[in-house]
């Protein structure tokens, strides 16, 4: 019985609907706008989270990454405490790996720009990296074609290269890259494989846009102790070796390394990524908010419209809702049905909003090429918001218009 | 029967309510707690609604559906673990809210 009811309401509510398209459509309009304003911040944010918290699961849970500055967010940065601090030294890479017990691979990394060339093709600002021989077991890279360096040309610094796929791309457009010479700021570097493409990535540039190339070769063409390469040491912990032992372990290494005396200030940093996990958690806390104060104002006023719409549309029917009652309309029919009719325009104006984001992130996704796209989440959180916004939007008048006294409903013009 | 001052108060209260704890119901807190937590955090918002305006024409189905809506906040607060200082401050309104409401019952009318 009650679904007859509903049913014969909503059906009501259509054709009220449809007898007036544009009045229909500028109401809906409110809440089109709020809906995709709204979840159009939530798809770029959930998006954005996706890709940098990816990122950071990349660089690996249990390394620690010994370097000049701390990775710190926030204002209060006191940069004059680190700035005269000296930048990690291969050096100390041997002291190192004899003396921890706690890790299970360390190795050195510093990386410049420069113009990678092949005959008459270049590539410009290419990351040219200097390694220790253990970087491969912490940092994961697949080669596609080829080979990794091998411990004696890591020591030797002979003239070898594995190049990224973008840099392969860009440098050999028709040619197969190994065993090809090519000229790093005009030093030659035969190549010994290719790094399988990685996609891009939102903390820094990925191995797609890198040459590699054994540390004591890259020394040649980098000064060791300039900030500018910045150079870190990697540190993998063993498994089941939690990252604040292993941290304890190399805090006191590197003091001896470094010969601090016991009461002084420590002069490195040991960051890991949970840090920047910490400091993307607060931003995405502020934008999310931001996102969800503007979307609700919009949609504030989108159920604002509805409602103003709503008490016209019962003012204009009131002597219908007479006839309609006369003949033996329950209160609760006359309730459905402009309920229903508000919950129509606000769930179209909902769908029109999802639709405008989904185009919009789809349009999008190909320009950026960043993985944003419109989750099940955000559908049904839109849907939630727009079917509520259209019963507390609907309600008052819907209630009013069935308290009408039958006789004065039918009198009024 | 005209509608007493004091339900006047509660329902403009009730109203104004509404409109600060709406936009929590798409908030990234209540986002984070679940995939269908925005849809029954909204359920009760909009139930919490009808019922002030229910309670504002003085039907007793108002306070009805008041006294529902506030326990069954009152249980999603308890089982996703967030009550905070403002939550206490609610329920305290409520409760007092509900004796002046229990007062006024039985002279508000029982039809829809």
């Amino acid at each position: 019985m009650l679904l007859l009811l509903f049913k014969e309401s909503l059906l009501f509510a259509w054709h009220s609907l449809n007898a007036n398209k544009l009045r229909s459509f500028l109401s809906l309009l409110g809440i089109t706008i709020g809906i995709f304003a709204i979840i159009l911040v939530f798809t770029i944010v959930d998006g954005l989270e996706n890709n940098i918290r990816g990122s950071i699961q990349s660089l690996g849970n249990n390394v620690v990454f010994i370097q000049k500055w701390p990775w710190s967010f926030g204002p209060d940065y006191p940069w004059w405490k680190y700035i005269n601090r000296p930048t990690p030294q291969y050096y100390e890479l041997d002291d190192l790996q004899k003396k921890c017990k706690t890790t299970e691979a360390i190795a050195y990394r510093m990386g410049k720009r420069k113009t990678i060339k092949y005959k008459s093709n270049s590539v410009q600002n290419a990351i040219v990296a200097g390694i220790s021989q253990e970087f491969y077991k912490i940092k994961n890279f697949e080669i596609s074609t080829g080979r990794y360096f091998t411990q004696t040309e890591t020591d030797a610094g002979y003239r070898v290269a594995l190049v990224g796929a973008e840099i392969a791309k860009g440098l050999f457009p028709y040619e197969e890259p190994l065993g090809k010479e090519i000229k790093i700021s005009g030093n030659k570097a035969v190549i010994i494989g290719v790094i399988k493409k990685e996609g891009e990535s939102m903390l820094g540039p990925s191995f797609d846009y890198q040459v590699i190339i054994p540390f004591n070769f890259a020394r040649i063409m980098m000064d060791t102790r300039s900030e500018n390469a910045d150079p870190t040491i990697y540190v993998k912990a063993k498994p089941n070796v939690a990252n604040s032992e292993m941290m304890d372990e190399l805090t006191g290494v590197l003091r001896g390394i470094r010969k601090l005396k016991p009461m002084s200030e420590v002069n490195f940093a040991l960051n890991e990524t949970s840090l920047l996990s910490k400091g993307f958690d607060s931003l995405f806390d502020i934008i999310g908010t931001a996102g969800w104060i503007i979307g609700g104002f919009s949609i504030l006023v989108g159920g604002f419209g509805i409602a103003n719409i709503m008490f016209v549309s019962v003012r204009e029917r009131t002597n219908l809702i007479g006839i309609q009652k006369s003949l033996g309309a329950k209160n609760l029919f006359i309730l459905f049905q402009f309920l229903s009719e508000s919950v129509i325009l606000s769930t179209a104006g909902g769908f029109f909003g999802l639709l405008l984001t989904y185009i919009i992130t789809a349009l999008g996704k190909d320009s950026i090429e960043m993985d944003i796209s419109l989750t099940g989440t955000n559908i049904i959180l839109g849907f939630t918001i727009s079917i509520l916004i259209g019963i507390i939007s609907g309600f008052i008048p819907a209630y009013s218009a069935s308290q009408l006294d039958p006789v004065e409903a039918i009198r009024s013009n | 029967m005209k509608r007493p001052k004091v339900i006047s108060a509660i329902c403009i209260i009730g109203y104004l309510t509404i409109v600060f704890t709406f936009p929590q119901v798409f908030s990234p807190a209540i986002k984070k707690l679940g995939l269908f937590m925005p849809a029954i955090y909204g359920i009760l918002v909009a139930s919490n609604f009808i019922a002030c305006v229910g309670i504002w024409y003085f039907k007793q189905w108002g306070v009805q559906l008041y006294l529902i809506s506030f326990f069954c906040k009152l249980l999603f607060f308890i089982l996703i673990h967030q009550i905070s200082f403002g939550s206490y401050f609610s329920t305290l309104l409520s409760v007092i809210s509900i004796f002046i409401l229990l007062r006024f019952y039985s002279k508000m009318s029982p039809n829809l």
